[in-house]
């Protein structure tokens, strides 16, 4: 079909829209950058790093410490073991992270990027381990362009070996939170590991491999949603990385010894390093951009140049939109972090926290579902008694074996038939079919209201009643 | 088309890992029936299979998201 003219000439707008949203990707050769704010990250990578490959290594109470085991379906976190009843912890645990990451972004814009985002931090592991074997931002280069030889093909297969080794520990260690790692461990020697664990070491590993090694800053600017609806969060109190326009401009290369104003120049010399160290490759000076991930590589970087230039750091630092404005000094930031908006996270932060350890301590230790035995309503028993038949699934969230003790009520006469005091295992659910007698004279045919009440032998306050039925031919 | 496929397969992989979460909190992969029998899998296996079954149904949205995104411009264009 032959397109309208009209059509044809309005059509280029859209194309127009994704080649700028999906541009050819220009690879990007980070500077490596020491300062304050890179030991702050190499320090979080480090701190993130150690609690997640050494967690599930951990013991408590004789069992892995750290376990989300799905088969017998219970989490348990040290002292803590969770119940798919336990749902709603599940969803708090959320809604916490959710307005922590409100409020932090609010007070200090993209922290969780900058410094503890998993794509932050396993890109800093493989661009270090990068670093050591092919060189600085400058020896990448020329190695890339650099036709392919022996040394290149060496230098390359030794960088993707230690990532692809590093991605399948992540992988393994990754699976090790649900499948008990020392079992999984165990079964590399001889071959025993199951097919779908196999498959999912691989499918984690291969998803490190390609995020840290290939993808990077592709991922924040084109996958994570985080990045799209982070101005939301923003005000012109939050700190955000920002170039200090009015002291750098204008910019350009000057001698060590030349006073800038006498040459007409700002701070900025204009080198670039700001630029060379951004891992999104964006250049900080053009004001803040939905690229920039808050890593403040370019704050050390800058602050780098200025020492050896003899100029004051901070020509690219945290700073407001108001304190660069000119509204405040910068020594005022912190007074204005108490404001509505930093007080309202605050607020349901803490309220989600406290319902969230509230909840937690009173979670009662035992659970008990009555289910009717469905076969026959009455039976007759010994002696002209009638008997009806349960089955009470005990849940003991509990960490020991408890014992409980067994109490009926609600119909004068009713005889429990079954071995007291009941005895659960630890953390386990079980059925025990409770049998009910009675000498049916003089009651009236239906159904009358009783109820179980479960009492632990050992804690008086750890009680459960549980309602049911009783009929009477 | 890596671009499609980023579109489609990224959003839905967000959307199956919640899903999943919730679907398998709520109910036991053991108290499942195919075609009118229990699933003799193992637990690691129903999960697994799951996971990718949602992943197949929600790309399958976020395709047909993507497939209806083309403006009147990109239908009429001859290809």
């Amino acid at each position: 079909m032959r397109a309208p003219e009209r059509i044809a000439e309005l059509a280029p707008a859209s194309d127009e829209i994704e080649t700028s949203l999906y541009e050819v990707r220009k690879k990007i050769y980070a500077r490596a950058v020491s300062g304050l704010f890179a030991r702050w990250r190499i320090a979080l990578v480090i701190i993130t790093q150690l609690v997640f490959y050494c967690s599930p290594w951990l013991i408590w109470n004789d069992r892995q410490a750290v376990l989300f085991d799905l088969v017998s379906r219970k989490f348990f976190i040290f002292g803590l073991v969770f119940w798919p009843q336990d749902f709603i912890f599940l969803t708090a645990l959320l809604i916490i992270s959710a307005y922590s990451l409100f409020l932090f972004t609010t007070v200090a814009g993209r922290l969780w990027c900058g410094y503890a985002c998993p794509q932050t931090v396993y890109t800093e592991m493989f661009m270090w381990i990068e670093r050591k074997i092919e060189g600085d931002r400058l020896q990448r280069m020329r190695l890339d362009q650099s036709s392919f030889g022996a040394r290149k093909f060496g230098l390359k297969a030794l960088k993707h070996g230690i990532w692809i080794a590093v991605a399948l520990w992540t992988g393994f260690t990754f699976v090790g939170y649900f499948t008990p790692i020392k079992t999984l461990a165990a079964s590399f020697s001889p071959w025993v590991l199951g097919p779908w664990e196999t498959f999912w070491i691989f499918f984690y590993g291969f998803a490190t491999y390609g995020n840290a090694g290939w993808m990077r800053e592709q991922v924040c600017k084109y996958m994570c949603p985080y990045a799209r609806f982070q101005s939301v969060m923003f005000d012109p109190d939050t700190l955000v990385i920002t170039y200090d326009a009015k002291r750098g401009d204008p910019r350009g290369a000057r001698g060590r010894k030349a006073d800038p104003k006498s040459v007409g120049l700002g701070d900025c010399v204009d080198c670039n390093i700001c630029v060379q160290v951004c891992p999104t490759g964006i250049d900080i000076r053009n004001g803040l951009q939905y690229e920039c991930i808050g890593c403040a590589a370019c704050i050390d970087g800058c602050d780098q140049v200025m020492d050896k230039m003899g100029y004051a750091r901070g020509l690219i630092r945290y700073s407001t939109e108001n304190a660069v404005k000119g509204k405040y000094p910068d020594q005022e930031i912190s007074k204005h972090v108490v404001r509505p908006r930093v007080l309202i996270y605050t607020g349901l932060l803490v309220l989600v926290i406290m319902a969230f350890i509230g909840g937690l301590m009173l979670r009662s230790p035992l659970k008990v579902d009555v289910i009717r035995d469905r076969g026959a309503l009455v039976r007759d028993a010994a002696g002209g008694q009638i008997e009806n038949v349960y089955r009470l699934q005990f849940i003991n969230t509990d960490e020991h074996a408890h014992r409980y003790e067994l109490s009926v009520s609600g119909l004068p006469g009713l005889e429990l038939v079954v071995k007291q005091p009941l005895e659960i295992p630890p953390a386990t659910t079980q059925m025990v079919p409770v049998a009910l007698h009675i000498d049916p004279t003089g009651l009236a045919s239906g159904s009358h209201p009783i109820v179980f009440h479960i009492q632990e032998v050992d804690r008086p306050g750890v009680r459960a009643d549980e309602k049911s039925r009783f009929f009477v031919r | 088309m890596g671009k499609w496929l980023m579109l489609i397969l990224w959003p839905s992989f967000i959307v199956v890992c919640i899903a999943e979460g919730v679907f398998f909190t709520l109910i036991d992969p053991q108290e499942l029936y195919l075609l009118g029998e229990p699933i003799h899998w193992s637990a690691t296996a129903v999960y697994s299979v799951g996971f990718f079954l949602f992943w197949a149904v929600a790309a399958a949205s976020s395709a047909f998201t993507c497939f209806l995104q083309r403006t009147a411009g990109d239908v009429n264009r001859q290809s």
